[in-house]
């Protein structure tokens, strides 16, 4: 068969564009399932055996009912869980903003440190700080947890974001070494001369420069924070402390709520990173595969 | 050296102190105080049940754990998990990798919606599969009746057998975009100039791909099977939402139960703290060494390539 250049580029898209299809139909499938159900009518999301894909009335009934009534049993009435959505997502912005703030913060600070210091024991400190990445956290959750009761630390806000930064600190601390690092030390070197101490050189010099590094800190801070689970599963109890994955399991567990109120519940948990991700990925990816792709 | 005491004062030591002093502490106080405690609980009988004080018993929750048959079958059902997820997980990274390596307008696009399920929270990950999969209502079942692959309704979940087989599917749901992006960046870095040499030597696309694609893809399937085996490992949110029951106080799912599950259950659940302490220990030493060769490398990069 003789297709011409053109003939052989177009045949080669058309392949191309086929296997992209068929790779977003498994990235997607279930985030745009989760979307419809949550603004499908009852009627329209339990007809079977034919699925209806676009619902012909979307509406917007079940992100109103969590939020007012409480998610709908399956078989009528309201389960007590109306302020849980208002008050799972204050805790997840409160804990998932100053978590990653403060890391920042930290991180920053500590890299410029490793990266164009020298000091005692700054080998033994890195390795320290770096060892907890492959230490299963729960040989240190089960004596944090009789810790955190002690300090009465149970159940706050606070106590989630002092665990939150201390787990973030490692893959924080690493990038912004490898971050200032980068920074060429010329200007850095320059400024040490004219006499400016280190913390006229890191504010004025290297927050500046490492600004694209510090955005990336942030948001991987913030999204990890966001998405955990197994954190306030042990070190919360109430609608004090209770982030939105908390609440969505709650719902989950309470085996005859409505789907599509658990639905709009998974959709609300999952939106910031969604959007996140979304606009954001570059940072996020650079972030979260530690540099082993540069 | 000249100088020492006026070196201990100088502003670069009040920088390094106001910098470093909180994160040590924090990680003294929060990770390695808590680790070092509950090796010590793991040597007690200590049971919050039972209101007694606790008693030193030495390795006696070790012996137990490993002359019990339920943690040999949850530590089976682990590495189960571990051992379908990790060529499941490359077989699909690899497939898109060659395609996100590919030049097409939209790549952009494509690629950025390809690695979004890896950004999601792992609760509703299992959620949602969990709601894909439902045997009355399930978009799954939906789809392949209305294509005509099915007759009737499947009820997915129900089969014990195959429940663990869905959690790795969702587990490499949730995390094939980390080894994808790696293995991009691997095919990247390899020179177009290897690939038309081989063309001008007649080497066919296969042998291309035997003899330099793979081959100098190793390293990147080096990083990305010991991250994913870490993630494997530690497996807990997608479980809790797809299989495990999900409720806090209820009984949790058998069949699902793999080590991470098993440890909140003893701690959390049944309140034998000494036993579960145990188990930590135990978990930590089976993930030690696949550990150690990651930190090994960050370490390498980080403070001795400057």
């Amino acid at each position: 068969m003789n297709l011409g250049l053109r003939g052989q580029e177009r045949l080669r898209l058309a392949v191309i564009y086929s296997l992209c299809a068929v790779v977003l139909l498994w990235a997607l499938a279930p985030i745009y399932w989760v979307l419809v159900s949550s603004i499908s009518t009852r009627q329209e999301l339990y007809a079977r055996p034919y699925k209806i894909w676009f619902p012909s009335q979307p509406t917007l009934e079940s992100y109103q009912t969590i939020f007012t009534q409480g998610a709908k049993f399956r078989s009528g009435g309201f389960s007590p869980t109306a302020h849980l959505m208002g008050t799972g997502l204050r805790n997840s912005a409160i804990i998932s903003v100053a978590s990653a703030g403060i890391v920042t913060l930290m991180a920053t600070g500590a890299g410029y440190a490793f990266a164009r210091m020298d000091f005692k024991g700054k080998n033994l400190i890195f390795l320290l700080i770096m060892l907890m990445i492959p230490l299963p956290i729960w040989v240190s959750l089960i004596a944090l947890f009789f810790l955190m009761s002690q300090l009465e630390l149970i159940d706050t806000l606070l106590g989630l974001i002092l665990i939150f930064v201390t787990l973030l600190l490692p893959l924080s601390v690493w990038l912004m070494t490898t971050f200032v690092r980068d920074i060429p030390s010329e200007i850095q070197d320059a400024a040490r001369v004219d006499g400016a101490d280190r913390w006229r050189l890191v504010y004025s010099i290297v927050l500046p420069l490492a600004r694209p590094g510090m955005v990336a800190v942030f948001l991987v801070a913030m999204l990890t924070t966001w998405n955990n689970f197994l954190i306030p599963l042990i070190f919360t109890r109430t609608d004090d402390s209770q982030p939105l994955t908390i609440v969505l399991t709650l719902f989950i567990g309470q085996y005859e709520v409505a789907w599509e109120d658990m639905s709009a519940a998974a959709v609300v948990t999952m939106l910031p990173p969604f959007l996140i991700a979304l606009f954001f990925q570059r940072y996020l990816v650079r972030g979260l595969t530690m540099g082993a792709v540069k | 050296m000249k100088n020492p005491p006026r070196r201990l004062f100088s502003s670069d030591s009040i920088y390094l102190a106001v910098v470093l002093l909180p994160i040590i502490l924090m990680i003294a106080l929060f990770i390695y105080y808590p680790a070092v405690d509950t090796f010590g609980q793991s040597l007690t009988n200590r049971n919050l049940r039972i209101r007694r004080p606790p008693k030193p018993v030495g390795l006696a929750n070790y012996v137990k754990l490993v002359e019990d048959d339920e943690f040999w079958e949850v530590t089976g059902r682990s590495f189960t998990v571990v051992i379908i997820t990790l060529p499941l997980e490359m077989i699909v990274a690899f497939g898109i990798a060659m395609l996100l390596n590919q030049r097409f307008p939209g790549r952009g696009v494509v690629r950025t919606l390809t690695f979004l399920p890896w950004m999601l929270p792992g609760v509703v990950n299992g959620f949602l599969w969990g709601w894909l999969l439902n045997g009355e209502y399930g978009a799954l079942n939906g789809f392949l009746y209305q294509f005509g692959f099915i007759q009737e309704y499947q009820y997915w979940l129900r089969e014990p057998a195959h429940l663990i087989f869905w959690v790795t599917v969702v587990q490499t749901w949730t995390r094939y975009a980390f080894p994808t992006i790696i293995l991009l960046a691997g095919l990247q870095s390899i020179p177009d100039d290897l690939y038309d040499a081989a063309k001008v030597d007649g080497a066919s696309g296969l042998s291309r791909a035997r003899f330099i694609t793979i081959p100098l893809l190793l390293p990147s399937f080096g990083i990305a099977l010991v991250v994913e085996f870490i993630a494997a490992f530690q497996i807990f949110d997608v479980i809790w939402t797809l299989t495990a029951g999900g409720s806090v106080g209820g009984s949790m799912n058998p069949f699902t139960k793999t080590l991470m599950l098993y440890n909140y259950e003893l701690v959390f659940r049944d309140l034998r703290v000494g036993l579960g302490a145990a188990l930590s220990y135990i978990i930590l030493l089976m993930s030690l060494a696949v550990g150690l060769i990651f930190v090994l490398r960050v370490y390498n990069q980080g403070v001795q390539e400057a």
